[in-house]
């Protein structure tokens, strides 16, 4: 398992109805990238962290292992906004507004990372995916993404076995070793899925398979209380955004 | 190069997911039809999708001395086809942004559209081109792996410089200014992509005729003797 799904699944809000967590993380998400950057997505990151780290209980060393990740593509992407190509300072020059437009793009970014990350980190995907259908996706669709979830992790442990034997063998100790590991790797990988698929549908057919899948899913009721705690939250950090965005400006 | 969490302004992710739509939709039009008529197909797409989350997750070794992920999409568009690549690359850059926190959700139309939009079709379309043309079965994997790769960041740069124009020379500017940043790293990767999927091919032509006559990659001697031998000689050129 991935370590936010393995964290998802021992999180204290595991037993809330995703519904519950979408209002609150996807709704800072989408403040993060709607409200002007300073204050608001500022506003955004440390709400959004004080969730992570108080009420839902997400270690912070965990956080950080996840959050890095995000942090890397916004950093390197708003590094190109210091610049400017052509005008009068030269073929490239310093942009003249490039550090400003630059932190503005980390603090949207980052702070739309974390409201995503607070969903991710309390929800596992099998709570959330069979919970699609009722939300109009069609069921062959669902089944399809459900079964490559399920398929994912047993294939990543194969290819993480098949790696370190190709490692035992001295398969990376030169680059045109590696290369052939490489194409190993892969083919084994699409070997393997196949191989499973076809194990899983005889395994099934004897189960009386008949096109569907049914899991269990845990019983959880949204919660009207979390989701009007939730939407009050969203609404007066966008009503902070505006009364501080002229003093602070 | 997958677009992070909350790169785009609203507008531009709105747009991007519209622009995604109809082709995920068709793709999920033809992959829900499928499943109804064969209902075997949902594990057999199910492990397709898991076969391209982790090709995605492989380590590419890259000039720089650096690692890299390949896109895969453009060996998965030769094994799956498009319109399934469309469905299951939006399966798993939903994946990516919610369990490894790559890419994102307010970005995920914006990344549907380069990687599992525009990179599958332009592989395919240069893979089926050259086939048509005769060119040996490595030679067209590798060009349309290529093709897959390279028009992905394209379309990422476009999808940059649109949202972010340089301030002294607009939107051509800061398409240079990606495009530049991109080409350095890219093009390289999109050449390590292409040897990688002739490698991973040149294995599964060996391993796993049956897999890829069934998915229409090779045709059995008695459909067309002139490209079964052709893929017959490949397999002799691997070994």
């Amino acid at each position: 398992m991935l370590p936010i799904d393995a964290a998802a699944h021992s999180s204290r809000w595991r037993r809330r109805h995703p519904v519950d967590k979408a209002v609150l993380g996807l709704g800072l998400t989408v403040l993060a990238i709607s409200l002007p950057p300073w204050p608001g997505a500022a506003l955004v990151l440390v709400t959004a962290l004080a969730l992570l780290l108080g009420p839902a209980g997400v270690p912070a060393g965990r956080l950080w292992r996840a959050y890095r990740v995000p942090l890397g593509f916004c950093v390197t992407g708003a590094l190109t906004l210091l610049v400017r190509v052509g005008g009068p300072g030269g073929f490239v020059s310093p942009a003249p507004d490039g550090p400003l437009r630059a932190g503005e793009l980390l603090l949207r970014t980052s702070a739309a990372s974390l409201g995503v990350l607070l969903f991710a980190f309390t929800t596992p995907m099998s709570d959330l995916l069979p919970r699609l259908v009722r939300a109009g996706v069609p069921a062959p669709l669902v089944d399809v993404a459900l079964v490559t979830y399920r398929m994912s992790f047993l294939l990543l442990d194969s290819v993480r076995r098949v790696h370190r034997a190709q490692a035992a063998r001295l398969g990376h100790t030169t680059r045109a070793a590696t290369w052939r590991s490489l194409g190993g790797l892969g083919a084994t990988a699409f070997v393997r899925s196949f191989d499973r698929a076809a194990r899983l549908q005889t395994g099934l057919a004897g189960r009386g398979y008949d096109g569907a899948l049914r899991v269990l899913v845990p019983e959880a009721r949204v919660s009207a209380r979390f989701t009007a705690a939730s939407v009050t939250l969203l609404a007066a950090l966008a009503a902070l955004t505006f009364v501080l965005e002229r003093p602070l400006s | 190069m997958h677009i992070a969490e909350g790169f785009l302004p609203p507008a531009h992710a709105v747009a991007w997911g519209v622009a995604s739509a109809p082709f995920v939709v068709h793709g999920a039009r033809s992959l829900v039809r499928d499943v109804r008529e064969h209902p075997e197909s949902t594990l057999l797409l199910g492990a397709s999708g898991a076969f391209t989350f982790v090709l995605s997750a492989l380590k590419l070794p890259s000039v720089t001395g650096s690692c890299s992920h390949p896109t895969g999409t453009g060996l998965g568009a030769i094994l799956f086809r498009p319109p399934v690549m469309a469905v299951l690359g939006t399966i798993t850059l939903l994946f990516q942004a919610l369990l490894l926190a790559h890419g994102g959700l307010t970005t995920l139309g914006a990344n549907v559209f380069s990687l599992a939009v525009v990179g599958p079709w332009a592989g395919y379309g240069a893979y089926r081109l050259l086939r048509r043309y005769d060119v040996p079965l490595m030679g067209a994997v590798f060009c349309g792996a290529f093709l897959a790769d390279l028009s992905t960041y394209c379309v990422t740069s476009v999808q940059l410089a649109l949202a972010f124009p340089d301030p002294g020379s607009g939107f051509l500017g800061a398409l240079g200014k990606f495009g530049s940043i991109f080409a350095v790293t890219q093009i390289p990767l999109a050449v390590s992509e292409g040897l990688l999927t002739v490698l991973v091919m040149r294995l599964l032509v060996q391993s796993s005729k049956g897999e890829l006559t069934r998915l229409g990659v090779l045709v059995t001697s008695a459909a067309g003797g002139k490209r079964a031998a052709e893929a017959e000689s490949a397999g002799a050129v691997a070994r």
